[in-house]
């Protein structure tokens, strides 16, 4: 055993199904006392799937864990909670309108008898100021959450994990929307917390704080276990390809270098909203031009703008040579300029309806011969044309969309957009939330796609996407473009440095 | 359909079992009468379920009726109050101010974002407000208006059986039928209660499409409230109170849903004569008993029992769905493997040391 920390927790076999996807298969982690885990994997590895479970809010198909050295059976939230057990997630589950001891207390309030006796705010104060000292957040505990930072409100979750008198924190990407010097602080409490004995499983994708901070790593690929690297043998490169499974390169298809096509899209001081200045760039046939950049940055709200979604604020735009500026996204359909957004299943699906009707609904007022007519006949047809060419695992094109795994209900998102022959196809975080086979499908057909002369905006903060599928990188700082980078000037230390400010323009 | 097949079935065992207790109940007189209510209901909840299908509500149908039925008897009534303009004109007059509430409502709703709810709320309490402004507290006779209510397309023995206003409810049947699954604007309706945002960056015009159910919805109401001032034949201040909750719980058991993008026309139908035949029917049922002496007696369920009774199905009808749902779920996530727990154990209920950590400040 290279695990020199008394075991803790310890997860056997554990498997998990859901419609359509096995999520997790034969999977196994063990947690030691005062130990840091990081827990690594692409998205859709499984990683979170396996967090809800060790939180009580999955319960697993097969497998067992064991808590303590006790076989254990976490069937609830509250049950794992008072196990010791507490997940905090990446997107903070603090209630906004409550304040600071309100939340560190929620759900385990201090009451006179029971949950209709009178609040013993007091105390709870009293005990919330103790618990904010010890994470070293320096406010009086009624402040109220909504005027907290994104730092602050990590420490008000890692309090009430404290107050919950929990063994295991579970932290799912917790400086995803911290500063530098929040992280630092988080870093400086996760030491002592791993002092006083408490096993904390930490989840990120940035690969350098994981190689500070983690004790060991533990990889994830396509829900399976792959192995564990201690803090020594630990590095970018083993980790990077125990997560990823093959060399990167066989990834990404080869796509001919593509140049002097003719410019279809062209944006000249277009301004964002929330923006201050106007950004220009123009997208040729068949050529895909990646957006990278931080969370924030500006990329969305800029893709919005291109789709009609949004209103630009100022500067225009031209589509073949002809102005173009689209208030509203049925404008922009019209026009051939069509966007796969960021949160397919909010904006992009119609969850309970088929594949069929997802499919047609941006179209179906256009089927020829219809007019006000459903033609579900085309429908059919359209979808199963779509079907066959994305290769959607499906029984049919009457299966409700609601019931596919993530990388197929990307597949319908393009299907539909691909019926009606785009000029321009804007994909937002074209992979994100999918396994890695479908990953690869996609690339083939966004290659396939470029070849016939569709030009391809993509957003995406997956670096290895960014850098592996564009033709050239824009490179987005505070809702600007602060520079557009030729594929063979693109680099990962390159596009960072730009993206976070510290190569000036 | 599942819902929809579950309640036509109840429906009959429903008119079964009051024929079987009361054979009354398929008199011409019985039937001539429910019909006549389950048309007027049914054109209303038809309305309803145009809105409740993208998710919206519209509270102020009840109130539609009212006014509409108040503005048609002002207008055209030869009695006392009314002010005695031909037929066509007030009903022209009605339908014109249903279907500009209509737009207003919609245009409220869909371009300031405001929440169905609320902005029909207001209307149904302002509409109101306007009928007893119109009437000014007392009524209006109407009855030379009864003609299109009391007519009847069909008479078996001299007594009419089939009343006029089921051919104006078959017409409203088949049209909605036709614009909810026949055309691309009904399938809006059903992307758009499915999911909004995907329906709107899909290109569908979601605002104008919403606008046109309000309109539909108000439309309909004003033709319901015609009928059913011709069928009272006397305007007052209250025609048409709660008859919004009626039409939403029609489409409800019918198989529409609150949150939208489910529901059919046939389902509201169903619903309709569901809401209907218990309404109407409970003081038809009756139990034959010979009581001690040996008298036949009978037994009426007491009168007050109806809303329970609606109240009861409407509630029972929505647990078994959704019971069927999360069964059907489960079974869904669960494959076929069935879960192996060891036994439970438990943490050892030690607490690790009191934490000190450093405050950095």
């Amino acid at each position: 055993m290279l695990n020199p920390h008394p075991t803790l927790l310890a997860m056997r076999g554990i498997t998990k199904r859901f419609p359509g996807v096995v999520a997790l298969q034969d999977v196994s982690l063990t947690l030691g006392r005062g130990e840091v885990l990081a827990l690594m994997g692409e998205n859709g590895a499984g990683k979170s799937t396996l967090m809800k479970i060790l939180g009580g809010a999955y319960q697993p198909d097969e497998g067992e864990i064991i808590l303590g050295g006790n076989p254990t059976v976490l069937f609830n939230i509250a049950e794992a909670k008072r196990l010791g057990i507490a997940l905090i997630h990446q997107e903070l589950m603090l209630a906004g309108n409550l304040d600071i001891a309100g939340n560190i207390f929620l759900g385990n309030e201090r009451a006179a008898g029971s949950s209709f006796g009178w609040l013993d705010r007091g105390g709870m104060n009293r005990r919330a100021a103790e618990l904010l000292a010890r994470v070293g957040l320096d406010l009086p505990p009624t402040t109220p959450v909504s005027r907290l930072t994104a730092g602050q409100m990590q420490m008000v979750e890692i309090a009430k994990a404290l107050a919950l008198q929990a063994h295991i924190i579970i932290m799912d990407e917790p400086t995803s929307s911290l500063t530098l010097g929040e992280t630092r602080q988080l870093f400086k409490i996760i030491a002592d917390l791993r002092a006083t004995g408490m096993g904390i499983v930490y989840i990120s994708h940035r690969m350098e704080e994981v190689l500070e901070v983690a004790d060991r790593v533990t990889v994830l690929r396509d829900g399976r276990y792959v192995g564990d690297l201690s803090a020594q043998e630990a590095t970018h490169e083993k980790i990077v390809s125990m997560m990823v499974g093959r060399p990167l390169s066989a990834w990404f298809p080869e796509r001919p270098a593509r140049a002097g096509g003719e410019v279809v899209l062209e944006a000249e001081n277009l301004v964002v909203p929330g923006a201050r200045a106007g950004v220009s760039f123009n997208v040729r046939r068949g050529e895909i031009l990646g957006f990278a950049g931080l969370v924030g940055s500006g990329r969305t709200e800029l893709m919005e703008v291109l789709f009609g979604a949004a209103s630009a604020r100022g500067g225009i735009m031209r589509l073949e040579g002809a102005p173009y500026l689209p208030s509203t996204t049925r404008d922009a359909i019209s026009r051939g300029v069509y966007l796969a957004p960021e949160d397919r299943k909010r904006h992009g699906l119609v969850l309970p309806m088929s594949i069929a009707q997802n499919v047609s609904l941006p179209d179906i007022g256009n089927y020829p011969g219809g007019g006000a007519w459903l033609q579900r006949g085309a429908e059919v047809r359209v979808a199963t044309q779509e079907l066959e060419r994305m290769r959607i695992k499906a029984p049919s094109v009457f299966r409700k969309v609601v019931n596919l795994s993530g990388g197929n209900q990307q597949k319908v998102v393009l299907g539909k957009w691909l019926a009606m022959r785009p000029k321009v196809l804007i994909l937002d975080e074209p992979t994100r939330g999918i396994d890695v086979g479908a990953k690869a499908e996609i690339y083939r057909h966004m290659a396939a796609l470029a070849a016939q002369g569709i030009a391809i905006i993509m957003v995406s903060s997956d670096m290895e996407e960014v850098l592996g599928m564009s033709d050239r990188v824009a490179v987005m700082r505070e809702r600007r473009i602060e520079r557009v980078l030729d594929r063979a000037d693109a680099t990962q230390e390159r596009i960072a440095s730009i993206m976070t400010g510290a190569e000036a323009a | 359909m599942r819902r929809e097949l579950g309640m036509l079935v109840a429906l009959v065992v429903l008119c079964m079992g009051l024929w079987w207790s009361n054979a009354n109940f398929v008199g011409a007189n019985n039937v001539f009468n429910t019909s006549r209510q389950i048309s007027m209901l049914g054109i209303l909840a038809i309305g309803s379920a145009f809105v409740i299908v993208t998710g919206g509500i519209d509270l102020s149908v009840g109130s539609m009726v009212g006014l509409t039925g108040v503005i048609l008897a002002k207008i055209s009534s030869t009695a006392e109050g009314g002010l005695g303009h031909p037929l066509w004109m007030g009903i022209c007059f009605a339908m014109g101010i249903a279907l500009a509430i209509g737009l207003i409502q919609g245009l409220l709703i869909t371009q300031l974002n405001l929440q169905p709810f609320i902005v029909t709320l207001g209307f149904m309490l302002m509409l109101r407000g306007v009928s007893q402004t119109i009437v000014n507290g007392g009524n209006i006779s109407f009855s030379s208006f009864g003609s299109l209510a009391n007519a009847s397309i069909l008479s078996i023995h001299g007594e009419p059986i089939l009343p006029l206003l089921m051919l104006f409810f078959l017409a409203v049947v088949i049209i909605s039928g036709y614009l909810l699954h026949f055309t691309v604007f009904g399938r809006y309706l059903y992307a758009i209660g499915g999911n909004r945002d995907a329906a709107q960056y899909s290109g569908v015009p979601v605002k104008r499409v919403e606008t046109i159910t309000y309109v539909i919805s108000a439309g309909l109401a004003g033709v319901a409230g015609i009928c059913w001032s011709s069928y009272i034949s006397q305007m007052d201040q209250n025609v048409g109170v709660a008859f919004e909750l009626s039409a939403i719980a029609a489409c409800v058991l019918g198989g529409c849903s609150l949150r939208g993008g489910e529901g059919t026309v046939f389902g509201v139908i169903i619903g309709t004569g569901l809401m209907k035949v218990i309404e109407d029917g409970l003081d038809m049922f009756r139990i034959r008993y010979h009581d001690a002496r040996g008298i036949l007696q009978f037994w009426h369920p007491n009168d007050n029992w109806r809303y329970i009774v609606i109240g009861a199905v409407i509630l029972v009808a929505v647990i078994l769905d959704q019971v069927v749902h999360i069964v059907q779920q489960h079974r869904r996530t669960r494959g076929t493997a069935a879960p192996t727990h060891p036994p439970t154990g438990g943490f050892p209920v030690q607490p690790p040391s009191e934490p000190k950590v450093g405050a950095a400040s």
